[in-house]
C-alpha cells in the first residue's frame, strides 16, 4: 500500500534549524521546571511500592466470595461463572448441606471446593456478569503475586477473606451451622 | 596565601600549584560526576518521568545523589571481560586515551581573575599565561580524544564498534575545521591566542555579540567534538549498538563515560572563555578572585546544562545528515563569519 508522505513546506526560519531547536528548548524547559516544582506524589509516574494507584469504578481485580450476614457464603454453586469463564479456571464441587429449602429459610446446594486458577484467569468479569446471586465480584486487588505456582490457586476460603481486611470483616474459615436465618426467612 | 604555604612548610608557589592542579584536576572530574546525576534527573523532568531516585546511604535518598556512588561501586565490582578476539593492550589502552586528553584539557583555561599577595602574582591556571601554547592546546587536546574513541573501535575486533568508531572519526574531520576558523576568528580579532589575553580583550563587550555567528557553529561543533546527541554517531542504540563502546564493559566503560563528561566540562570552559568572558562579572571591572571563580564556576556549569538541554530536546541528525552540514553548513558560516572579521579589521585599518 502506497503512502503519500505529507511534504511540510519549511519556512526559511524554520530552515535555519536554530529557531526551531530553540522553540524545542522552551518547550522542554517548560517540562522541566513544571516537574521541578512538582512535588514527586504529584506527578504522573505513581512510585509503585510506596504508593499504590487508586483503581478506577469498574476496574477488574482479585476475586472475592461474597457471604452473608451470618458468613454463610452466597454462592449456590449454579456453576453459571463456570460455563460462562473463558479461560476456563473456575472449579466447582458442589454439595448438598441442608435437608431445609429454600422457602424455609435455606439454600440446600453450596460450593465444597470453589477454586480459581489465578494463573489462568484472565479478569475478564464473566463470571462476574453471570452470577445470579451477585456471589462473586471482582475488586480492585491488583497485587496478585506468589513464589510457585500452587499458591496462585485461590480455593474457596482464600477467595471468601481476599477483602477481609479491607472491609473490616473477619475471616473465616468453615462455614456457619445452618440456622433459620431471618434475612433468607422474608423472601 | 604566604601564612597558608608557611604553615604548610611550602614555598607560596609549589603551594599554589598543589591548589590549582587539585583544582583543575579534580574539579572537571567531581562536575563530570554530578552531571551524570544531572543527566538522568534532568532528562527524567524534562521527559515527566522521576529518574533515579532509589539509591540511598543510611535511608537517606538525598534526590538520588548517592546513584553516582551506587554507579561508581557497581562498575568496579563487575566482571572485567575482555572479548578473546580484541586487541588486548590496545582494548586496555583506550579508555586511558579518551580518559587523559578529556583531564589535560582544562590545564590553560583560566578559572578566575589572577591576583596579587605577598608580592608575588598568582594566575589561577595550571600554566601561566605566555606559555605559547594558549588556546591551541585545549583545541589540540580535545581533537586527541577521538583517538580514544578509534582505538577502542579497532580494539574491540567487532563491526559495531568499527562503524562507530570511523563514523567518529569521520565526524571530528568534518566539524574540526568549521570550529578552528570559528575560534581562528576571535584570535585574529583579539590579536592574540592565549586565554588570559583573550579574557582580557573581552572587557566590556563580551565576545559572543561581536561574533555571534562564529559563537553558533562553535557550539554546534561542539556537539559533535563531545560525542553527544544530537550527533552521537558514534555510538547509536538503533543501528550499532553501544558503536565503539559495545564490547566495553565495568570500569573500562565507565572511564569512557566519565571522559565523555569530561570533555563536556572542558567543552563548556571554552566556550566560556572564547566566546562569554571568561571569568569576567557583568559591569564589575575587577571581580576579584572570590567572585570571578564564582563567575566562571556558574558560566561553565550553565553550558553544561545546555548542553544536557538541548540533549533531551533535539533528535538525533542522520549519518549523511551532519556531514552535510558539517561541509554545507558550517563551514561556510565560519567562512563568512572569518571574512567578515577580517573585512571589519581591514576597514578599521
Ligand atoms: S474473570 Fe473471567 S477468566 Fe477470571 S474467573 Fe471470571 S470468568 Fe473466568
Ligand atoms: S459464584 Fe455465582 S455463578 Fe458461580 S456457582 Fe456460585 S452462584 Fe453460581
Amino acid at each position: 500500500m502506497a503512502v503519500i508522505v505529507k511534504q511540510v513546506k519549511l519556512s526559511w526560519l524554520d530552515r535555519t534549524y536554530f529557531w526551531p531547536v530553540f522553540k524545542g528548548m522552551v518547550i522542554t524547559f517548560g517540562h522541566f521546571l513544571r516537574n521541578l516544582f512538582t512535588s514527586t506524589p504529584k506527578r504522573y509516574t505513581v512510585q509503585y511500592p510506596d504508593m499504590k494507584r487508586v483503581m478506577p469504578e469498574g476496574y477488574r481485580g482479585l476475586h472475592e466470595l461474597k457471604r452473608h450476614a451470618d458468613g454463610s457464603i452466597k454462592c449456590v454453586a449454579c456453576f453459571m461463572c463456570a460455563e460462562a469463564c473463558p479461560a476456563r479456571c473456575i472449579t466447582i464441587r458442589a454439595e448438598e448441606f441442608s435437608d431445609l429449602n429454600l422457602t424455609q429459610g435455606f439454600e440446600e446446594k453450596r460450593p465444597r471446593v470453589f477454586k480459581i486458577d489465578m494463573l489462568r484467569c484472565i479478569y475478564c468479569g464473566y463470571c462476574e456478569e453471570a452470577c445470579p446471586k451477585d456471589a462473586i465480584w471482582l475488586r480492585k486487588d491488583y497485587e496478585l503475586s506468589a513464589y510457585d505456582r500452587l499458591s496462585m490457586q485461590y480455593g474457596k476460603w482464600d477467595l471468601m477473606n481476599t477483602y477481609a481486611e479491607e472491609d473490616g470483616k473477619a475471616r473465616i474459615t468453615t462455614d456457619p451451622k445452618p440456622a433459620v436465618c431471618s434475612q433468607k426467612a422474608s423472601l | 596565601m604566604d601564612t597558608l604555604s608557611a604553615l604548610l612548610h611550602l614555598s607560596p608557589e609549589t603551594f599554589w600549584m598543589i591548589v590549582k592542579i587539585l583544582v583543575v584536576f579534580a574539579g572537571p572530574l567531581t562536575i563530570a560526576a554530578l552531571l551524570t546525576w544531572v543527566e538522568r534527573r534532568g532528562s527524567a523532568m524534562i521527559q515527566d518521568r522521576i529518574g533515579p531516585n532509589r539509591a540511598a546511604i543510611f535511608g537517606f535518598r538525598l534526590i538520588g545523589l548517592p546513584q553516582i556512588a551506587a554507579d561508581g561501586i557497581k562498575a568496579f565490582l563487575k566482571e572485567d571481560l575482555v572479548p578473546a578476539e580484541a586487541n588486548k593492550v590496545l582494548f586496555w589502552l583506550a579508555p586511558l586515551l579518551a580518559f587523559i586528553p578529556a583531564v589535560l584539557g582544562m590545564a590553560v583555561i583560566p578559572f578566575g581573575q589572577s591576583f596579587e599577595s605577598g608580592g608575588h602574582t598568582y594566575h589561577m591556571s595550571l600554566l601561566d599565561p605566555g606559555n605559547g601554547m594558549g588556546m591551541l592546546f585545549p583545541m589540540a587536546i580535545g581533537a586527541m580524544a577521538v583517538y580514544g574513541v578509534l582505538v577502542a573501535a579497532w580494539s574491540s575486533n567487532n563491526k559495531w564498534s568499527i562503524l562507530g568508531g570511523m563514523r567518529a572519526s569521520a565526524q571530528m574531520v568534518s566539524d574540526e575545521l568549521s570550529m578552528s576558523l570559528a575560534v581562528i576568528a576571535i584570535f585574529m580579532t583579539a590579536g592574540a591566542y592565549d586565554p588570559h589575553d583573550l579574557i582580557q580583550a573581552q572587557y566590556g563587550l563580551w565576545n559572543v555579540v561581536p561574533h555571534f555567528l562564529g559563537f553558533l557553529v562553535f557550539f554546534t561543533c561542539m556537539f559533535a567534538e563531545t560525542n553527544r546527541l544530537p550527533f552521537d554517531f558514534a555510538e547509536g542504540e538503533s543501528e550499532i549498538v553501544a558503536g565503539f563502546l559495545t564490547e566495553y564493559g565495568s570500569m573500562k566503560f565507565a572511564l569512557i563515560y566519565l571522559s565523555e563528561y569530561i570533555h563536556l566540562v572542558v567543552a563548556s570552559a571554552l566556550i566560556v572563555t572564547l566566546y562569554f568572558g571568561g571569568w569576567r562579572v557583568p559591569f564589575v571591572a575587577n571581580p576579584g578572585p572570590w567572585l570571578s571563580v564564582a563567575s566562571f564556576l556558574a558560566k561553565t556549569l550553565f553550558f553544561c546544562w545546555v548542553f544536557v538541554w538541548v540533549r533531551w530536546t533535539v533528535p538525533r541528525f542522520r549519518y549523511d545528515q551532519l556531514m552535510k552540514m558539517g561541509w554545507k553548513v558550517l563551514l561556510p558560516l565560519s567562512l563568512i563569519n572569518f571574512l567578515f572579521h577580517a573585512f571589519l579589521m581591514f576597514r578599521r585599518g
